[in-house]
């Protein structure tokens, strides 16, 4: 289970401070991001939207589609 | 449970196959995919010389890589185009990765910008108070500007980084705008003319998502960087439409790239193959007296 709490979340280069329980999937909904267009890194690796969340851990979430 | 079948930790979860995979086992799905799609539409042969229509955006970069991996087991010549549109604060930005790339697999690159094939950059053509939308301006001016150079490369292919996204969004694109003719002619050209160099499409087949992790995995280095212009685009909206409608039912833009590729040939039938002419300006093939991009230059 996920711990609750505040966890760094960085959106691109936007830095969020927010108390979060769930799994990636779930912060992308809060967020209302689409899973499609982004990518998220867990303590510097690739995660999937499916991994949990915990209060220690750092969330860089990468906008990787564009137009153009 | 986040775990690949191997065991190992999964860094993505494929929502439209409902599974886990690691590294390791996606870069091999990914690798599987690109040399079964280049296989089964008979993309390249031995001996073959391709261009990559590189612009240094993510689809293009990892094509790139992808063709030089292939290439250990199926020799043929490859080398890069770039087009440079002019498009100030965006494209220099994407021409560093571009060069850097081809630098690093010893490929060579051919530089080629609109304003010498027209006279000016997109950046000055759209100041000019056109009718058509930035996208559809550069649109031609990109494919007239690619064969061209492909042509003047000597290639038999020009290999475009078109992705999964891109093509069930060009197709939803055409039949919301009820132009069907231009679906016939998506993926190949309603006539051949040897004025018309051959695209090929490797990455027809792959999600755009699972083509930015790829670079990530591979460490290929990008530019994340948006086109100035692409907030005109109706493009846009359709991916919008087309990316909610992929999480709400997994496996929707494979459903309507195969619904476009078991319509295929009876639209190209319907469509009938035309005839072409030749554009009295510029010389370029025309289906119909000045081609489209000498009627939006002139």
């Amino acid at each position: 289970m996920a711990e609750s709490g505040s966890v760094e979340i960085r959106v691109d280069n936007e830095k969020l401070d927010m108390e979060f329980d769930g799994t990636i999937g779930e912060l992308l909904r809060e967020l209302k991001l689409m899973r499609e267009e982004v990518v998220v890194k867990v303590n510097g690796k690739l995660a999937p939207e499916t991994k949990n969340i915990f209060k220690s851990d750092k969330i860089h979430i990468i906008k990787v589609v564009f137009g153009g | 449970m986040t775990k690949c079948h191997c065991g190992e930790e999964g860094v993505v979860f494929l929502h439209y196959a409902e599974k886990h995979l690691c590294a390791e086992h996606f870069i091999r799905m990914f690798d599987r995919r690109f040399r079964k799609t280049v296989r089964m539409n008979k993309m390249l042969k031995k001996g073959d010389r391709v261009a990559v229509g590189l612009s240094g955006g993510k689809d293009s970069t990892v094509l790139l890589h992808s063709l030089a991996e292939l290439r250990k087991d199926l020799p043929f010549d490859l080398i890069a185009i770039t087009i440079d549109e002019g498009i100030a604060g965006y494209r220099e930005r994407t021409m560093v990765p571009a060069k850097n790339e081809c630098e690093r697999l010893g490929i060579e690159q051919k530089i080629f910008t609109f304003k010498d094939l027209c006279g000016k950059s997109l950046d000055e053509l759209v100041k000019n108070d056109s009718d058509d939308l930035p996208c559809s301006q550069c649109g031609v001016l990109r494919r007239y500007a690619l064969n061209k150079a492909a042509r003047e490369c000597k290639v038999d292919k020009l290999a475009m980084g078109h992705n999964l996204d891109d093509m069930a969004q060009t197709l939803l694109m055409n039949i919301m705008r009820a132009e069907p003719s231009r679906i016939a002619r998506m993926k190949d050209p309603m006539v051949k003319d040897s004025r018309f160099v051959q695209r090929i499409r490797p990455l027809m087949m792959t999600p755009e998502k699972e083509v930015a992790i790829y670079a990530m995995l591979k460490g290929i280095s990008l530019e994340h960087v948006e086109c100035p212009y692409a907030r005109f685009a109706f493009r846009g909206h359709v991916r919008k439409l087309l990316n909610e409608t992929e999480e709400r039912y997994p496996g929707t833009k494979f459903k309507v790239m195969n619904s476009f590729l078991d319509m295929e040939d009876a639209l190209k039938e319907g469509y009938g193959r035309g005839k072409l002419s030749q554009c009295p300006t510029c010389g370029e093939p025309s289906s119909k007296g000045i081609c489209r991009f000498c009627s939006m230059i002139k």
